[in-house]
This record gives C-alpha cells, structure tokens and sequence, in this order.
C-alpha cells in the first residue's frame, strides 16, 4: 500500500449510489410492464383475474387466454427485448460504430437465411409452428449459423474500412444481398414452404410453443451469461484494438467469445420472432444515455432491463389494449427506436469516423 | 550506466511485413539496449519505420528475423497478459469512446492486475488515482475524454499508461497534432517521470531539437539501419548532417540548431552589442545575410542608448528603420539596386 498524500482526494472508492437507484427503478418499471402486458389486451384483465386464474386452478377462459397466450408472449417479449439489445450492446462496442446493431448490419438478414435453409430448404412441410423438439435446435442453429457467417463478414469489412457510414452502407448492401438469395430460394420454393416463411418474416411475440419458448430462455440465458463474463474484455475494446492487445487482451479469444454471444442472441431471436428491428440499435444508446457511462459492468444490466421494459411496452402498444386490432410489431419498435438512432447520428456528425 | 538494469534489448531485429512468401523488409540488423530510466527519442524521416519498431517492440507485429529481450527474457517467450505488466502503449490513436471519464481510462489500465470481473479495490483504486496525480490531471478525472482538449487527452492517455505499472513505455508520436505549448508539457512529464520514477520511455518524434535537447539516448533510424547514442554524441558524429538530405533544412552542429537553407545575398557587418544585435543577426540569416567578421563599406548599427532606431550606412548615406521588419525589407531592396 502506498502512503502517498493526495491533493484534496478522499479515498473512497467511487460510489455508484445514484445508479444503484436507477437500476431500483428500471427493475420495477419492467415488472409493471410485465404486468401491464398480462393486463391488457383486446381482453382486459384485472387483478382479481389473475389472483383467480393464479389459485382457483380451474380451466376455463381466463386460465386459456392467460396462461396459453398472454403469460408467453409476455416472457417472449421480455427475452427478445433481452436478446436484442444485448447482441446490440456488444456490437456497438466490438465494431466501436454507435450505429451498429443486429438487424443494421445485416445479422438478421444472415439469421433470416438460416431460417430459409431450414424452412424452404427441407422438401417436407415444416414451419416454426410445427417444429417440435429437436428441430427447434436446428431451426435456431441453423439462425446461429447465418448470423455468425455475417458477422464475420463485417469483421472483415471493418479491419479494412474505417469509415462507419461506409460500414453501414456496406451493411444494407449485405442484407439486400442476402433477401436477394432468400428470394431465389422461395421462388423455387413450393406454396405451403413459402406460405409458413412470410409469416414468419411478419414478426411476432405471440406464435412460440412451450418448447420454442424454452429453447430461446436458454439460449438468451446463455447470452446473458456471455455478456456478463465478457464485461471486462468489452470494456478493453472500447479503447480500440491496438490498446486492447497492450493492455494485455487476447483479442482473438475476445472475439469468439462476443461474436458467439451476440450470434447465440440475435440468432435465437430472429429465428422464433422474425427479423424485429431497431431495438437492437437504440436501447444500448437509452441505457448510455441514462447511466452516463461507458462501463459495461453497468451498461449489461442496464441494457438488459431497459430492453425488456421497451419491448413490453412495445408489445402493449401494438395491442392496442381495449380493441380488436393488432399493430405489426415490427411498425412499433421501427417508430421507438428510430428517434433515438437519429438523434444518435446528428450528435456523432463531427466525428463520423470514429467511435 | 554499468550498474544500470537493461530493460530492452534488440539483437539482429529485421522489422517489416510478410504475406505468404514476400517479405517488406522495413529494417534490418538492428542493435539497440535500453536501461532503466532512461528517455530514449526514436528519430527518422516519414516511412523510416519508426512504427513498425516501435510496434514490434511492444509485439503487436512479431519480427521477421532476430530477438527482443524485455527484462532479459525473450518476447516470444510472454504471454499478452504478462507482457502487458511490462510494457504500455501509446499509440497516435486517439481514444474517443462517449461517456468515458479520465478515471475509467485510467482504471483500463489496471485490466493485467484485476481479477475477470475488473473489479477496482482498494488497492487499484490508489494506483489509479497516483497516476491520475502524477499526470497532473486530478482536476479532470469525472471529466468525459471527450471534452478534453488533445493535450488534456494525451495527459490521460499518460495517467493511464501509469497506472499500467510497466517499467517500459512505448509512445508513438506522443506530441503530434499538440500546440507548442502542451508539446512542451508532455515533454517536461514524460523527462520528469523518466527521472522520478525510473521508467525506460522510447518514444518517436519528428521533434529533433526538442528530441536532442531532452532524450538520454536517440535511435537514428536510416538506410534500413539504427544507429544508437547520446544526441550529442550523434552530433559529433555528423549523423544529424545526412538525414536532411533533399530537404531545404540545414543542421548545424556547433549550435544544435536547424536552418532552412536560403538564397546567399551576401554578407554584411553589424555593430552593436547584446540582444538587439543577436536578433538582428537572426534576422538577416533568415533573409539570406551572412553576417561578416569585417567592416564592410554597407553595414547595419543597431540601437543602443538614447538610439532606438536601426541605421543602414550604405556609401555613406543613413537609412533609418523603427524595425527589423522594416530593415529586413531595406537590406533586401539596397541589395537588389546594386546587383
């Protein structure tokens, strides 16, 4: 220990008082979206509902619409929120590019191919809605698979262009590059096959069996666990690659380790949900903005709770609770998340280049 | 410098680039030591490899031929993370990551001594906030980087490499795109921390004089070599004379200075004493004036005493300027009349 006297400094170590509230208050607000996603709906319920459906273990209305629609999509919403804004999260920092994200770059696209392997590629009739059990994992591998192919990709892109505006044009370059293939494949796809793809592509919370909701709580968990574990590495990128190494990071093991958590993430996502867009790309920036740090420590649970609150509200919104109609969820996170990716854009004008 | 620890050592280092069979040999044959505590100035032209050294040094590029030795032990021998305990970085990469303050740069550079989590005790947390001191930057540390001016940043980017604890440290270009006066700041911390706290520095610059005038040793790179010394030593050796060839600058050796070389107009005599008369000098070798030991029938008397204006006897007749500036324009004009 040293015995050095510091020029007016008190020794305590920094104190994260002030976020350990914020974190109180995002913790509640996404247990009352939770809530206010079971709540509301085309049906509303109240709470003595719930209470009743919760204890009196009958089987009627209240018991089918809670527990075999609104209690999934619920958990749904609140792992795709997860998943998203996470893989989001860790792209923004890896490729140091704040307008990085899964569906931006293309990811989704590459996950979108994947599926269409799956779907259009087997010449019997199989859908996300009847994949029982084991073919789940292949549907979700197979996700994997093509967003992780993008994502290396990009990697590649960006170690030789620095530019982030030219990275991102390259990126839509790739995902139409890639919907230019799905195409192909459809076209040669039988009516039934190409019938079960485009509703998939529609995005949806509400479609996934017990099964497929499970397979994605444990792939999200295993990307929580990812970020959680790679905090420390994420937070060494932020300085750039050079720095990193001198610091004594391995980058290469860094990069498996994140490009495996984010494909894992946006890849299970989009293979259960569909391609659901801009949240991604702008809950990473809501959770910057509201903790004001660069740490990540804090940013991936900040980020976790703040994309499971957006995407329920998302999913409250596109209920429009009270009526019969449904809103494309795709259409409510668009209108969500762009603001903030725009506002993101003009305050990073002057240094367009650099993260 | 016997006793000295030897930090660095290069033996037969070949830098450069290979792609499958090619090889881009930048330099070659290199032999260099470094010891503890001493300020070590890499100096050479544009594309002379000084980068390409100093990033194989560090090991972000591996050699094409012969070894490095840090602390006695091969490179090749570290694994990253022991590695970055002996050696930090500061590259010419700027930093700008949002919401980032001084303190959690600094704290990056505690990531060889943390634990997975990177969580800061008590300990890390002095070490820090040493450095942050050191750097002389406390009054900035909840302050974000990217409200810093280049010369606050560079100071952070210091704090940092600091609080990495390394006995080397690795600078490339550490002062360009400063203003003078933060160029000099860095110059003055980077010689003090050399002398307080023994750290071996190397570091690049295309600042010679202020190279000569502070390093303990210079690294000339030329002709795909390196040749080592004291600057003075460099000096005597005539080294500096050569690495200006095409350039229009001239060394000159006796006084450690640079000139630019200029069209010769002649010489002239100047009388007077003191700084009027050593500026006034300076200001007829920059308009391309020797300035003659022996009175020659034009030649210039600078004020003195009561006199406060410069007088240009040309064949008897006085011109009379209030300034050099104006006096620089009439010795231009008088020499061109006569011509």
């Amino acid at each position: 220990m040293s015995t050095r006297a510091f020029i007016s400094q008190d020794l305590t170590l920094p104190s994260p008082g002030k976020q350990y509230l914020i974190f109180i208050g995002l913790f509640f607000l996404t247990i009352l979206f939770f809530f206010l996603d079971l709540f509301l709906g085309s049906v509303s319920l109240n709470a003595a509902d719930i209470w009743h459906a919760l204890f009196s273990g009958g089987n009627g209305q209240l018991e089918i619409i809670l527990f075999k629609f609104r209690l999934p999509k619920a958990l749904t919403a609140l792992l795709v929120g997860i998943g998203l804004s996470l893989s989001g999260l860790q792209m923004q920092t890896i490729f140091r590019n704040p307008l990085a994200g899964p569906d931006v770059l293309g990811i989704t696209s590459g996950a979108s191919l994947g599926v269409a392997f799956v779907i259009l590629g087997f010449s019997v009739s199989i859908s996300p809605e009847t994949l029982q059990g084991f073919g789940n994992w292949i549907l979700v591998i197979s996700s994997w698979a093509g967003a992780g192919a993008i994502m290396i990709v990009i990697l590649i892109i960006a170690s030789r262009i620095k530019d982030i505006m030219t990275i991102l044009i390259l990126g839509i370059m790739l995902s139409s590059g890639i919907s230019a293939l799905v195409i192909l494949m459809q076209y040669f796809s039988s009516e039934s096959l190409l019938k079960s793809y485009v509703i998939w592509t529609m995005g949806s919370l509400g479609n996934l069996t017990s099964d497929q909701l499970m397979v994605l709580m444990i792939s999200v968990s295993v990307g929580i666990i990812l970020s959680l574990v790679s905090s420390k590495m994420l937070n060494a990128l932020l300085l750039g690659e050079n720095y990193a190494v001198s610091i004594g990071l391995n980058v290469k093991f860094a990069r498996v380790v994140v490009f495996s958590c984010t494909s894992i993430l946006a890849g299970s996502v989009t293979a259960f949900c569909g391609p659901i867009g801009f949240i991604g790309i702008a809950v990473p920036h809501m959770a910057r903005i509201l903790f004001r740090t660069s740490d990540h420590k804090i940013l991936i649970p900040g980020t976790i709770l703040i994309g499971g609150s957006v995407m329920l509200l998302s999913d409250i919104i596109a209920q429009l609770p009270g009526s019969e109609k449904v809103l494309p969820l795709n259409a409510v996170t668009s209108l969500i998340g762009i603001p903030i990716v725009i506002w993101v854009i003009m305050r990073n004008r002057k240094y367009s280049g650099i993260y | 410098m016997l006793t000295a620890e030897k930090i660095v050592a290069i033996d037969r280092l070949r830098t450069g680039y290979s792609s499958g069979s090619n090889e881009i040999i930048i330099l070659d044959e290199l032999h260099a030591t470094a010891f503890k505590g001493e300020l070590i100035a890499v100096i050479g032209k544009n594309g002379a490899g000084k980068s390409t050294l100093l990033r194989t040094i560090i090991g972000l590029q591996t050699a094409l031929d012969g070894k490095i030795f840090h602390e006695g032990k091969d490179i090749l021998e570290y694994s990253r993370l022991e590695l970055a305990r002996k050696v930090g970085l500061i590259s010419t990469e700027t930093v700008r990551a949002t919401n980032m303050n001084v303190y959690d740069l600094v704290a990056l550079g505690r990531y060889p001594y943390t634990n997975w989590t990177g969580r800061i005790d008590m300990d890390n947390h002095i070490r820090i906030l040493e450095a942050i001191q050191d750097a002389g930057m406390t009054a900035f540390s909840s302050r974000f980087i990217s409200e810093l001016s280049d010369g606050e940043r560079q100071r952070a980017m210091i704090a940092r490499i600091l609080a990495q604890d390394t006995g080397l440290m690795v600078m490339d270009e550490p002062t360009a795109f400063l203003d003078i006066g933060s160029k000099f700041e860095i110059f003055h911390l980077l010689h003090n921390l050399a002398k307080s706290t023994g750290k071996t520095i190397i570091f690049s610059t295309h600042d010679l004089q202020m190279a000569i005038s502070q390093a303990d040793k210079i690294w000339l790179l030329k002709d795909k070599g390196l040749v080592e010394g004291a600057p003075e030593d460099l000096m005597i050796q005539g080294e500096f004379d050569h690495i200006f060839d095409s350039s229009p600058a001239r060394y000159n050796s006796d006084q450690g200075t640079f000139t630019f070389i200029s069209e010769e107009h002649g010489s002239i005599y100047v009388e007077g004493e003191g700084i009027l008369r050593h500026w006034t000098e300076k200001t007829l070798n920059r308009i391309g004036f020797a300035v003659s030991r022996e009175k020659t029938d034009r030649y210039i008397i600078v004020p003195s005493g009561n006199y406060k204006n410069w007088q240009l006897i040309n064949s008897q007749v006085i011109h009379e300027f209030t300034s050099l500036y104006d006096l620089a324009a009439g010795v231009l004009a008088i020499s061109q009349s006569s011509i």
